[in-house]
């Protein structure tokens, strides 16, 4: 499978790559938030302006992704993350099939 | 051409020429050994390997093809995957160390072919809409309930952080909802058939996410005990089934 490099896929590639980050930057800012709220150690004003501005942030991340048409792309960058994590992790759960599939692999 | 493509293992030793059905139109033949025969064709030492993703399919779907006819035409078999190659030894005699692994493992293939003969292998794929689940559970919870009204009666800011509570407790319970459909569903279905596979699920299709991915070793004529259960789950608005085969053993090998 040849892989086609242009300037224009390139581009998408790289942003998308970006986003994807940044949308999992966001989800571990929300998810503290969350904890803080929680917490109690945060006033309603705090709150208030905690709230609004991840939901700035989500609605700025939408807007990139709908004007630069990559929400496809980010969302497979992200399940690729995924996989490569749950890989990662079924590894050191499991090493001994690790060996095999190396194994396998080079077979 | 010093090494033999093996297709499947079959019970049966007439010896049976398929023609030229083989990956790369190689000529498909029986190597048989007292009452079985191994299904091969000559190739390389080497194994089909090739950066055209096309290619490699065409390649795999004729192998399936293969071990299909191998299965109409000697009713129980062995499949072996893609790319299994038995080589020659230094004198160049693939057909000897063929018949010699036949001999060696002799035992251990006819045990297998036995416990195969009259079942087939059937694919259950079973999918969850997830909108509708997160519907009844949202209707039934009542501190998801408690949550959403909370949610229209505040500010901007705290409706927020509030819908992220809210999605937070609605995918907890989802999970232990999927859970409890899984282990339930498993067991019904495990009472259908004689030996059960879980298979890694794949990602989401269309609104759908997968519960669910079984491979089932049954008697082929009990196939439709599993599609009555399989029904069952199917006229359940909130799933979605996909019920495969009869395919070759492969996954019971």
């Amino acid at each position: 499978m040849s892989i086609d490099i242009n300037e224009a896929n390139l581009k998408c590639g790289l942003l998308g790559l970006v986003i994807a980050l940044v949308e999992i930057i966001r989800d571990a800012l929300k998810h503290q938030a969350l904890r803080r709220i929680e917490g109690d150690t945060l006033t309603d004003e705090e709150i208030e302006r905690l709230g609004m501005a991840l939901e700035e942030i989500d609605m700025a991340i939408e807007q990139i992704k709908k004007e630069q048409g990559i929400s496809e792309s980010v969302k497979s960058i992200r399940n690729g993350l995924d996989d490569i994590v749950d890989d990662l992790l079924d590894r050191i759960a499991n090493p001994q099939r690790w060996v095999e599939n190396r194994a396998e692999e080079q077979a | 051409m010093n090494a033999r493509y093996l297709y499947c293992i079959v019970d049966g030793n007439k010896a049976i020429n398929f023609g030229r059905t083989g990956i790369d139109n190689k000529k498909v033949y029986t190597i048989p050994f007292k009452d079985l025969s191994a299904v091969v064709h000559d190739c390389p030492s080497a194994p089909y390997k090739s950066e055209d993703s096309e290619k490699v399919k065409s390649w795999i779907i004729t192998h399936e093809k293969v071990v299909e006819a191998a299965w109409k035409k000697f009713g129980t078999i062995l499949p072996f995957g893609f790319d299994t190659i038995i080589i020659g030894d230094k004198n160049g005699n693939a057909e000897k160390n063929v018949k010699r692994w036949l001999k060696n493992d002799y035992k251990r293939l006819r045990l297998k072919l036995d416990k195969f003969k009259g079942k087939a292998e059937f694919g259950v794929q079973i999918f969850l809409h997830p909108e509708i689940i997160a519907k009844s559970i949202a209707e039934g919870d009542p501190e998801i309930k408690k949550l959403e009204a909370e949610i229209r009666a505040k500010s901007r800011g705290f409706a927020y952080m509030y819908k992220q509570k809210l999605g937070i407790i609605l995918r907890k319970q989802m999970e232990l909802e999927a859970e409890k459909y899984f282990n339930d569903f498993y067991e019904k279905i495990k009472k259908t058939v004689i030996e059960i596979k879980v298979e890694k699920t794949k990602k989401p299709e269309e609104g759908k996410q997968m519960l669910m991915n079984l491979s089932c070793l049954l008697l082929r004529d009990k196939a439709k005990d599993l599609g009555a259960e399989l029904e069952k789950i199917k006229n359940k608005k909130e799933f979605f089934v996909r019920f495969t085969g009869p395919w070759p053993p492969y996954s019971f090998v």
